[in-house]
Formats: structure tokens, C-alpha cells, sequence
């Protein structure tokens, strides 16, 4: 399996479609099997040194923070990190050492993340917002790559591997992405059951497509449903059981982001990270939040409280459309 | 009796991008001031306009006060027509529907060019390292008018961007077309804190079209590392106006966060 090519200076991740497919073929379970783990279970049996990840949607909304905060526990290395919103993820998986190259997307912020770039410590890639949402739909589509109308004249061209090519009807040159088919996927869902059957409300960036695309899945849930409730009402369903790998019922998952409809952000918590500019900073943050503490819930009972959970959840007040 | 009106570099630049809009028009809104632009827009001049977010929030209308730190959250995706996305969004835009798109910028040059990836040094190893395009490159490449608003300092506008971040004319007269983006796009206006400009439909330079009341057109475009070329009349810019100042301050950031900056003056 190709799993990152070079041409030139930039390397990309890329599988052809045909391994993908053999994968999925022989690799992901049809079965409606449980899939309840703890995160620590999750991450260890299914992220891998050298993974290629991504997620949906950002720390600061809906963001799988905790498992990105148990990956951190578990010491991963050499990760490549497609970000769509590299918020706070970046920086803490960067200021961990386990991230070591980074597909962009936005980079922010704070200005640790920026300073580990300019000293080299993290590669980035330019494949813009749009352009990242392309592989992922490219790769769950089982096409090798997608064209658009944009990249096209811009510096991103030559720090990424996208490329202009004419199209082969009109003649005209189109920008081209290729697919992408991460490792594994994190999702952090408002309700999932025990299959992996998950429901999103409100908007997301790619959560099915990354799911699609992925060779492995991990939802993290803020609440388990009965599976009935999916059969029930199938236009909700975001992700269906057979695309998931491992579920995780992990309340106050985005935390410190918001969840829709849930609870609210904690800015006060945010702004710590966003504080954060040297390396001691850094190697505190992540010793109090994460090192001394052995797991999501001992983090929200050592260091965010029961108090303000319950603040936090009194101030999502806007609840219309999300159900 | 003449008066003087005090505010923020900000505050202008936010009155000056709401006034741009049209109504029933749709504006691809970029995280930050674009935000706020839209939303004081949509209270005081274009009811109707259509806001889209990347995040896939299709005519959304903000819930005040804005709250910092909130993207794709109930805030800015509240009472939305849809919610989708972001193929679907980025769809919206690359298939013609989005008239207006707003985005910041780190630097610009004469055709309209924006770097917001990095300044100084090389890419992979910059003095400076920022967000990058995120969305922006598709906003600058897909909507038909895009509105670059950034603060008016001299090394802010370069002759030429240290990394192209989000296409303008990108060399001039036809450059876009021939790089294959969609025709008939690229920037429309640049919002300043002193000054707006627009571009001159022959050669796709930056122009200025209207100075802040009380400038003198001369003292703007001094200090900028270009010479942008100058409409035969050249505009005065209103200040922000008490009803624009008033909901900036009282309804929409109450909490000073988008809207603080340098203080500025004008007399009225």
C-alpha cells in the first residue's frame, strides 16, 4: 500500500482507490457488533505511530478534544495531522511531540503553533479549507482525485501537491486534488448507540466523508441512544454503524469547545491555551490536563468540576434546530 | 456645530464593509470582522442580504451579542435557512451563488493579491507564521465581488505579496482567466481604516476611490509601498455614524472584543 508519495519536494498522503477498496472489502466489519470502548482501549487499538489523522470539527466546536487529549496520554508519534481547523489541536499535539506534520487548512491559533513552524518543529501543508474538504469527498467517493476552480494562480500550489491539469473536454486548466484516505478518523457526535449509528446536529465540516474515507473510525458520543431511535428516523442519521471502529461515550467530549446545544465554550479555559507561547507553558498545560490525569473523566472531575459543567451547560440556551 | 466623532480604526472599517453590501444579495462571511460586518449590515442597511458561512451555515442570522470563539456554534448558525457543510458550502460559491466575500488580510498588492500565510523568510522556514488561506483562497477565487478589508499601514501594501495566499488579478488584465478561475471574479474593493479603494476595470490596479473626512488623499496613499492609481475624484468616507457606533458598542460586541483597535477622530 502507497501510503505517501513524493513528487519533487512535497510528499502526500495518497493510497490508490483500488487499496482503499480491497480494505474496506476485507478489513471493516458489516457485523452490528457492540463497540463501546473507554478512549484509552479506542486510541491504543486503533491509532498507530506514523497515522495519518483528521477530525471533525475544532477545538473550539464539537472537536473530539478528549481523544485528541488521550492520544496526547498515549504518547503517539510522528502523526501526520490533516486539519481543516487546526485550532488548539495542532499546538497541543505539536507542543506533545506527537504531531510532526500538518495538513492545513486554517493554523491557529495562539501563537505557539506558529512559532514551532517558523523554528521547523512541524511541516505544513497548504491545501486551503476547500481543498482539504475536496480529498476527503474524493476519497470517499473512490476517485483518485477531484478538480476545482480554486488553488488555480496561488502560491498553495507549490506547498501542496495539488496540480493544474487540462480539463480533458474543454482544455482549460483545472486545479486537481488527490484523494484522501486517512488512517483513522475522530468524531465527536451528539448521540451514537453502541453499533456506531451517530447523529450530528447542526452543521460539520466533512464528518461523513471523513468517515468514509477512513480506514478506521472512532466516534466519541456525547450520549448513547437505543439503536431504535436511528430506524426510527433516518434522515438524522449521520454516520452509519458499519463506517465505525470504536464509540466512546465521552459527555463534555469537546470540552473545552462548545457543543451545540449542549454547553457552551469555556473561554477561560481557552484563553489559557491561547496564552500558551513557550515551551515550559506548554509541558505544564499538558502535565496538569493531561499527563496527571489517567482519563477524560478524572480530567472533568480534577480540573473542570462538576460547578462548572453545570455552568457551562445552563448558557447553551439556543436549542432551536437542533434535535 | 461641527462635532468630533471618536472610534476605532476597526469601527471604521466594520461601517465602511457594511456599507458595501447590497441588499438581497449573498455574502460569503470569513471568520471575524466579516462576522460583524455582516451582522451590522444586515440590522441597519440590507435586511435581506444571505449570509453563508464555510462551516456550512446557509442564511444564518446571528444571535447578539456576538460571543468570541464561537464558529459553526448556535450563535452563527442560528435560524439558518440550511445546514449543510463545507463541500456544500464551497459549492455554493464555485457554482456562482455568492455575490459578495470578505477577507483580512496580512498583506495586499496593486492587483488586489493577498498574502495571510506568513511574513519573512521562506514558506517552510517563515520569520512570521499565520493561519494561511483556510477558506480564503476559495472566497477570493469563487465569489464575484470580494471585499479585502485591512488596516491602513504602508507596509501592509506591497508591490508584490511575499506568498499569494488568495488570488486577486493575480498580473493583471486577464491573468485570472487564463489561470483558469471562474470569469468575471476577483476583488472589488479594499476596506482600509483610512481610506476604500477599488479597481480600475483596464489594468485591474488599485485605486482610490475615498478618503476618511478630513484626510488628505495624498497623506493616505504616502507611506504605501506602492503608488495606487487615483479616481478623478476622490470620495469623502463618513465616519462611523452614532446608529452604526451605537449598535457596534451596545448590541453587537458589547464586550469590545472584534471592535477594539486604535483610537481615531473625525470632526462632523
Amino acid at each position: 500500500m502507497t501510503k505517501i508519495r513524493k513528487e519533487g519536494e512535497i510528499e502526500y498522503r495518497f493510497e490508490p482507490p483500488d487499496d482503499f477498496r480491497a480494505f474496506v472489502r476485507d478489513r471493516k466489519s458489516r457485523k452490528a457488533e457492540p463497540k463501546l470502548c473507554s478512549a484509552k482501549e479506542a486510541v491504543s487499538a486503533f491509532v498507530a505511530d506514523g497515522d495519518y489523522l483528521v477530525y471533525d470539527f475544532s477545538s473550539l466546536t464539537r472537536g473530539p478534544q478528549s481523544l485528541i487529549r488521550e492520544v496526547i496520554r498515549q504518547r503517539k508519534k510522528d502523526l501526520w495531522v490533516g486539519a481543516e481547523f487546526t485550532l488548539h489541536e495542532s499546538a497541543l499535539l505539536t507542543g506533545a511531540g506527537c504531531a510532526t506534520r500538518i495538513d492545513v487548512g486554517f493554523l491557529g491559533y495562539g501563537s505557539y503553533i506558529g512559532q514551532a513552524v517558523c523554528e521547523g518543529r512541524v511541516r505544513v501543508y497548504e491545501w486551503t479549507n476547500g481543498g482539504l474538504a475536496l480529498r476527503m469527498l474524493a476519497g470517499a467517493r473512490g476517485v483518485p482525485f477531484l478538480p476545482t476552480r480554486d488553488l488555480l494562480g496561488s502560491d498553495n500550489m507549490g506547498v501542496s501537491a495539488a496540480k493544474v491539469i487540462a480539463d480533458p473536454y474543454t482544455g482549460l486548466p483545472v486545479a486537481v486534488v488527490p484523494a484522501l484516505n486517512p488512517d483513522v478518523a475522530f468524531i465527536h457526535v451528539h448521540q451514537a448507540d453502541v453499533f456506531g449509528d451517530a447523529r450530528i446536529f447542526g452543521t460539520n465540516l466533512f464528518a461523513l466523508e471523513a468517515a468514509m474515507a477512513s480506514h478506521r473510525v472512532i466516534l466519541s458520543a456525547e450520549e448513547i441512544v437505543d439503536p431504535e431511535e436511528f430506524r426510527k428516523d433516518p434522515m438524522r442519521t449521520t454516520i452509519p454503524f458499519f463506517l465505525v471502529d470504536a464509540v466512546v461515550h465521552a459527555p463534555f467530549g469537546a470540552y473545552p469547545g462548545a457543543m451545540p446545544a449542549r454547553y457552551e465554550i469555556d473561554l477561560a479555559h481557552v484563553d489559557r491555551l491561547n496564552g500558551i507561547r513557550s515551551e515550559d507553558q506548554m509541558q505544564k498545560y499538558l502535565h496538569e490536563t493531561v499527563y496527571s490525569v489517567a482519563d477524560h473523566e478524572e480530567f472533568l472531575d480534577q480540573q473542570v468540576g462538576a460547578r462548572r459543567m453545570r455552568e457551562l451547560r445552563a448558557r447553551a440556551t439556543i436549542i432551536e434546530g437542533y434535535r | 456645530m461641527p462635532r468630533t466623532v471618536e472610534f476605532t480604526d476597526t469601527e471604521f472599517m466594520i461601517a465602511q464593509g457594511a456599507r458595501l453590501l447590497e441588499d438581497g444579495k449573498t455574502f460569503f462571511v470569513g471568520w471575524g470582522i466579516p462576522q460583524v460586518v455582516a451582522i451590522l449590515g444586515q440590522k441597519l442597511y440590507v435586511p435581506d442580504v444571505i449570509q453563508l458561512f464555510e462551516f456550512g451555515a446557509i442564511g444564518p442570522q446571528s444571535v447578539l451579542p456576538f460571543v468570541r470563539g464561537t464558529m459553526g456554534g448556535p450563535q452563527n448558525t442560528f435560524r439558518s435557512l440550511q445546514w449543510l457543510n463545507m463541500n456544500w458550502a464551497f459549492a455554493y460559491s464555485a457554482s456562482g451563488y455568492m455575490d459578495f466575500g470578505m477577507l483580512g488580510a496580512l498583506q495586499v498588492d496593486p492587483y488586489g493579491n493577498i498574502n495571510s500565510t506568513f511574513l519573512g523568510g521562506t514558506y517552510e522556514r517563515p520569520e512570521r507564521r499565520f493561519a494561511g488561506s483556510g477558506g480564503g483562497n476559495q472566497v477570493a477565487s469563487h465569489c464575484w465581488k470580494t471585499i479585502i478589508v485591512i488596516k491602513h499601514e504602508g507596509r501592509r501594501f506591497v508591490p508584490k505579496v511575499e506568498f499569494l495566499t488568495s488570488p486577486g488579478y493575480l498580473t493583471g488584465p486577464g491573468a485570472r482567466e487564463k489561470a483558469g478561475l471562474p470569469a468575471g471574479t476577483g476583488p472589488y474593493r479594499v476596506v482600509t481604516s483610512k481610506a476604500l479603494f477599488g479597481f480600475d476595470e483596464e489594468t485591474k490596479r488599485m485605486t482610490l476611490l475615498a478618503v476618511l473626512r478630513g484626510l488628505d488623499p495624498d497623506d493616505v496613499v504616502k507611506d504605501m509601498g506602492f503608488r495606487p492609481l487615483m479616481a478623478k475624484e476622490i470620495d469623502e468616507i463618513h465616519p462611523p455614524t452614532d446608529e452604526e457606533l451605537r449598535l457596534l458598542r451596545e448590541e453587537i460586541d458589547p464586550s469590545r472584543f472584534l471592535i477594539a483597535g486604535e483610537p481615531m477622530s473625525a470632526v462632523i
